[in-house]
This record gives C-alpha cells, sequence and structure tokens, in this order.
C-alpha cells in the first residue's frame, strides 16, 4: 500500500517536471522563432527594397522627358523581368501629362499610386488592399524651359516574391526549433532520471530499513539529502536505543523475578499441606506467566528480520545438549534437514521453539524422536520454514490437542510438561503469523507441526 | 558426597545448602566465582551447582575454567534464564544439566543425584549389593523386605563406596567427601563409622563388600554383588 503510493508520488513529480519543461520549452522556442520569423522577415524586405531602389534607378536611367512635358520611358530599361509578363515585378512611371507600365504589368492589374514629393521615397509593405510591395520615388525633371516636370517612378513587387524564401526559412527554422526541443525534452527526461536517482536509492533504502535488511542508512546521498538521511538515522538510532531498553527492563525483570520465586519455592515446608500447595501453584503459575508473557514480550521487542540462520548446525547443538541432559535415556534422533536450508528469523526464536519441542518428544518419547524441515516455499528460501517434531511415546489425545492449543492453557504437568513447552511455541509461532497442528505420528507418539513465516 | 553450590542470592543460598545437607550431602557454598573457582580447584568436589549470574566471574566462564583445569565432576546450572539459546550455550561451556528458576526443591534433588549417578556410571537409582537394594534417590537401603536403618554418616560412607566401586579410598578421601570443613581428620571416626555399616548391611558377614585394605583404606567388591 505505502509503497505503491510513494510510487504514484514518484511518478507525479517527474510528469509534473517534465509537463512544466514541455511548456516552457514550446512558450519560449515559440516566442524565440516568432522572434527570428520577424527578424528574417525584416531583412528579407529590407533586401527587397535595395532590389527595389536599384530597380527604380534603372527605370529612371530610362525615362525621359519631352518638351511638351509628357515621358517617354524605354520598354526594356535594362532588367528582363520588367520586359515579361506577369513576372511579379512591375514598373510605373507618372508624368504630369502620361504614365507609363512596364511590358510585365500588361496582364497585371495593379493597383494605382499615389504621387511622391520630389525627392520623397514612400515604402509600403502589402496590406489587406493588396498584396504588393511598393516603392515610389519622386524627382523632377528639369525641361528646357527652366520649369520643371515632377515625375514619380514606382516599383512594385507582388508579396509572392519573398514567399519562397520566408517559406524556405520558416521550414527550416521551425524544423530546427522542434529538434532543439525535442533534445530538450528527452536531456530533461535524462537529467531527471539521474537527478532523481538518489531520491529513488532513498526509498529503496529506507524500505529496506523498513524490512530489516538494512540497520540504518549507510549509503553516501546528495548533500541535499544528507539532512535528511542524518534525521532518519537518528530516528531509527533512539528507536533502537528505545527498544533496546525495553527489552532489556523487560528481560531483567523476567530473570530477576525468578530468584525471589525459586527462595519462596525452596523455603516451603516439605509438607503437602494445604497453605504451602495454595502457595506452590501460585508460584508455579507465576513461573508460567514469566516464561511465556513476559519473556516473549522482550523477545518480540528485539525482532527484525535478521541474517539467515543455518538451521542444521543450530538443530545440532540442540540435540547435543538435549543428549547431555537426557544422558540416563538412550535417545535416536532422525534429522531430515535440506543441507543450506536457512531461517530468515530470530537465532533465539529457533532454538527456542525447536528446543522445546525436541525436549517433549525427548521426555515423553520412548527413546525415538524425528525432526523434519523444510521451506515453505521451494522458489522462496525467505517465505519460511515448516517443522516437524514426532517422537514414539504415548501421543497427545484428541479431545487434549485442542485445550493444549489455546493459549495460556496448560496441559496436566503444570510447569514443566508439554504446557509451559508448548505455550512458548505459541507464542513464537504467533510472533511468526505462523500456525501449529497436533497429529499422530507413524512413530506411534505425538507430531506437533509448526509452520514459521518470515516475510 | 561434597557438592559445590555458587550462588549469589543469599536467601537461595541459604534456602538450598539447608536443603541439600538434609538430603545428607556435604556442601560447600560461596556466592563468588572467583571463591567458586578456588573451591573447585582445591576442594575434592563430587558435583557443583553454579549460578549463571555470579559476582566476580560469570557462572559460564567459571564453568569453563573448571573443564580447563580438567574437573571432571558433574556441574548443574542454576539460572533465571530458561530460553534454550542460554541453555545449549551453558550446556556447551561445559555443564551437564540445566535447572531454570524458579525450581521445586525436590527436582533439585532428584537432579543432583541422578548426576551423581551418571558420573559413577549407574544408570538406574537403584543398585543392588548381593541381596541389598540400594535406592540412591529415597536414599533407603532394603536387605530383602528389610529395611536397613542407617544414620546419615553411615549412609554417606555407604554411597561414596558405592559412587566410587573397585576403588581403593583412603579414610582421608572419606572424610573430605562427607565432611564440608576439614574439622577433624580423626580416622577413628570414619572406622568407627564403616564398622557400624558393615554390621548393619551384612550381619552374618557373608558378602563382606566392604574390604579393608591394611594402611590403605577401604574397597566395595563389585563383584560381591553378582556373587
Amino acid at each position: 500500500m505505502s509503497i505503491r503510493g510513494n510510487q504514484k508520488k514518484t511518478l507525479s513529480l517527474r510528469l509534473r517536471l517534465v509537463a512544466l519543461v514541455v511548456l516552457l520549452l514550446a512558450v519560449s522556442l515559440g516566442l524565440v522563432g516568432f522572434a527570428l520569423d520577424a527578424a528574417f522577415h525584416k531583412s528579407s524586405e529590407a533586401g527587397l527594397k535595395a532590389r527595389m531602389e536599384s530597380l527604380v534607378y534603372l527605370v529612371l536611367a530610362a525615362t525621359d522627358a519631352n518638351e511638351d512635358g509628357s515621358i517617354t520611358v524605354d520598354d526594356d530599361p535594362g532588367d528582363p523581368r520588367l520586359g515579361q509578363p506577369g513576372s511579379g515585378i512591375y514598373a510605373h512611371v507618372y508624368g504630369d501629362l502620361n504614365e507609363w507600365a512596364s511590358p510585365s504589368s500588361l496582364t497585371v492589374d495593379l493597383p494605382r499610386s499615389q504621387r511622391a514629393m520630389a525627392g520623397e521615397s514612400q515604402f509600403n509593405v502589402p496590406s489587406s488592399e493588396n498584396d504588393f510591395y511598393r516603392l515610389c520615388y519622386g524627382v523632377r525633371f528639369e525641361l528646357r524651359d527652366r520649369s520643371t516636370l515632377p515625375v514619380t517612378v514606382c516599383i512594385l513587387v507582388h508579396s509572392v516574391e519573398l514567399q519562397p524564401e520566408l517559406l524556405a526559412f520558416r521550414t527550416g527554422l521551425w524544423r530546427s526549433l522542434g529538434v532543439v526541443g525535442l533534445i530538450l525534452v528527452l536531456a530533461q527526461l535524462v537529467l531527471l532520471t539521474l537527478g532523481l536517482k538518489p531520491l529513488r536509492r532513498i526509498t529503496q533504502d529506507i524500505s529496506a530499513v523498513e524490512s530489516g535488511e538494512l540497520e540504518r542508512l549507510e549509503d553516501n546521498y546528495p548533500k541535499e539529502l544528507e539532512p535528511l538521511k542524518r534525521n532518519l538515522n537518528h530516528l531509527l538510532d533512539t528507536e533502537k536505543a528505545n527498544q533496546t531498553r525495553y527489552r532489556n527492563a523487560l528481560d531483567s525483570l523476567a530473570h530477576s523475578l525468578k530468584t525471589p520465586l525459586s527462595v519462596i519455592r525452596s523455603s516451603l515446608p516439605a509438607d503437602s499441606s494445604r497453605k504451602s500447595a495454595a502457595i506452590e501453584n501460585s508460584v508455579v503459575d507465576m513461573q508460567h506467566l514469566i516464561a511465556t508473557r513476559l519473556q516473549r514480550a522482550a523477545a518480540s521487542a528485539r525482532r527484525s528480520i535478521g541474517k539467515a540462520v543455518d538451521i542444521k548446525t543450530q538443530v545440532e547443538r540442540l540435540i547435543q545438549s538435549l543428549d547431555r541432559v537426557y544422558s540416563q535415556k538412550t535417545i535416536n534422533t532422525d534429522v531430515i534437514i535440506e543441507p543450506g536450508l536457512a531461517f530468515y528469523g530470530e537465532q533465539r526464536d529457533l532454538l527456542e521453539l525447536a528446543g522445546n519441542l525436541l525436549d517433549n518428544a525427548c521426555k515423553y518419547g520412548d527413546g525415538r524422536v524425528r525432526l523434519t524441515v523444510h521451506a515453505t516455499d521451494s522458489d522462496d528460501a525467505r517465505a519460511g520454514i515448516s517443522l516437524q517434531v514426532e517422537d514414539n511415546g504415548p501421543g497427545i489425545a484428541e479431545d487434549e490437542r485442542e485445550i493444549l492449543l489455546k493459549r495460556g492453557v496448560r496441559g496436566d504437568e503444570r510447569a514443566e510438561g508439554h504446557g509451559l513447552g508448548l505455550a512458548i511455541v505459541l507464542e513464537i509461532v504467533s510472533a511468526y503469523n505462523g500456525e501449529i497442528i497436533i497429529e499422530q505420528s507413524d512413530l506411534g507418539g505425538a507430531c506437533i507441526s509448526v509452520l514459521l513465516k518470515t516475510r | 558426597m561434597r557438592i559445590l553450590l555458587v550462588e549469589d542470592d543469599i536467601g537461595l543460598q541459604t534456602s538450598l545448602s539447608e536443603i541439600l545437607r538434609e538430603a545428607g550431602y556435604a556442601v560447600d557454598v560461596t556466592g563468588d566465582g572467583i571463591e567458586g573457582l578456588f573451591f573447585g580447584e582445591e576442594y575434592p568436589i563430587d558435583l557443583a551447582i553454579i549460578d549463571l549470574g555470579l559476582p566476580g566471574m560469570p557462572g559460564m566462564d567459571l564453568i569453563r575454567k573448571l573443564r580447563e583445569l580438567e574437573r571432571q565432576f558433574p556441574i548443574l546450572i542454576l539460572t533465571a534464564r530458561s530460553e534454550w539459546q542460554d541453555k545449549v550455550e551453558g550446556l556447551e561451556s561445559g555443564a551437564d544439566d540445566y535447572l531454570t528458576k524458579p525450581f521445586h526443591p525436590e527436582e533439585l534433588k532428584a537432579r543432583v543425584a541422578a548426576l551423581l549417578r551418571r558420573s559413577a556410571g549407574h544408570a538406574q537409582p537403584l543398585i543392588e549389593l548381593g541381596s541389598l537394594k540400594i535406592d540412591l534417590s529415597s536414599q533407603r537401603v532394603h536387605d530383602g523386605d528389610q529395611e536397613v536403618e542407617l544414620t546419615t554418616y553411615e549412609y554417606k560412607v555407604f554411597e561414596y563406596l558405592l559412587m566410587h566401586p573397585d576403588e581403593v579410598v583412603t579414610k582421608t578421601v572419606l572424610s573430605e567427601h562427607i565432611y564440608e570443613e576439614d574439622v577433624d581428620h580423626d580416622s577413628n571416626v570414619i572406622e568407627v563409622f564403616v564398622g557400624r555399616l558393615r554390621r548393619k548391611i551384612d550381619p552374618q558377614g557373608v558378602i563382606n563388600p566392604i574390604e579393608t585394605l591394611r594402611g590403605r583404606g577401604y574397597r566395595l567388591n563389585k563383584q560381591s554383588q553378582t556373587a
């Protein structure tokens, strides 16, 4: 649940950043595009204007003023496009009496132009009314009678003339901007992946701490994450110190209660009076509570998913110890464990569980004990183990099994019997979310199967 | 049989030594691990009861040291730690049995008797010697159906000899294992005990299980068990 939440959060952080960057890139690249486009437009217009100015001079040179105040323009002023109908470049010359249009304008309906004052030049860009760039230049021709003739030379260029150039530029511009944008977005993705990597790592490490694979955050993180690491480690340390204190307090309480109980027990008169029997029973009850509740509470406070515990080694230690304790009894113990089988829990718990079960089997069995351990999931060694202890003793009657499996209910032997051992086993089984089953063994006695989950 | 009790809790020390003395054992008591090591090293101890949480020297170290010094007498661990991890560690350090607090005094006596028996090579608490039946756990001796009444000291002498069959046991050794302190090494007292014991267990002088070896001591002949 929490893991999915984490992933969602990282994803949204990433998405948000990517979306913002894409938006920013679109706006800024768009603006750059428009600015470049406008600048290019302007410079090509300037180029056009310069070209048109030279055409004005060309046409002017081909213009002559007659004595009668009319004008004559050479039909071929020197630019072939002026002589080619519909070429897109046109010239108009306005005199007082007549006007001249270049042969190129024969098939074209040109807008009329305002006359320009002498020495004045007007430049117009295409508007909604016409599609032409127009440069008009006013001059005065001096006639022989010293009078002057105002003449306006206009060059008109159809706006289509600039289009291919602009189009080519625009296509190139937007294409390269698009490529730049794409590269930037991809770079951003890479940067995000690289930049967020430490965050992902710390998230993984935190969940490793949660699952007990790591004790604290030891890795080196970027400077910005160091305070986070420091604070988390501090929290973990405090937590651990508290746990240790709590555990030690419970532990020493459990153990220090036992000596006074021993004193009470051994100071009781050996007679079997009701009074001493009552005290004796209470002492046994207290002992039972300490062994099951208090000590298990201390044990559960230390729970963390630890390193692999080699089951065979630990079981062999137990069997050697039991052989020593039961040396007056010959006990044959068959151990069936795959070599290398590991328990991913507390070694103490494994010893306690197997120790109690084997102890009962030695005590109540008639010299034959069988211990079988295997992994619950052959594909996942960490999933847990199933452990079975059998003996050839009298076994446990069916109606007794249920009673024994109820927490805190003892068997007939109050302190030392199946009851106490099983009560401790039950505490461990429940701490590992496990299961316990009592059956009849083919050896003849009890068969107790326990399943422990370590994931 | 001489028992070393190393227990630092004064209350438990007192009541345990009382119980053990009542059961007919000679008891050396200390509350300190280092002193315990001294006793174990210097005294002819037959069995040690050692608490694990001791001042001076932890019980586990004491056991290890005693075993390093090749003291082979049985050791019973007495501890509040009842978890198997602790039991296994204790037994691995060289102890022979383990008793967790709080325990029933009868349980302690039974364990002590069993350990002593085991170390003498007797698997069962019942020993037969000719027509005599000796129950080591109830400390009673029967001749056929008839109970043989022995005093504490007579029984102690008999028990020690039973635990060391076919061995020559000097009077000094006997007195060392029967008395806690070297109160009086007057060998006459031992001679008196042995004489009385002989008369009681073998009034007709038929099996003569206890042989006197002049100038050396006594020997309990196991052969006479089958004879």
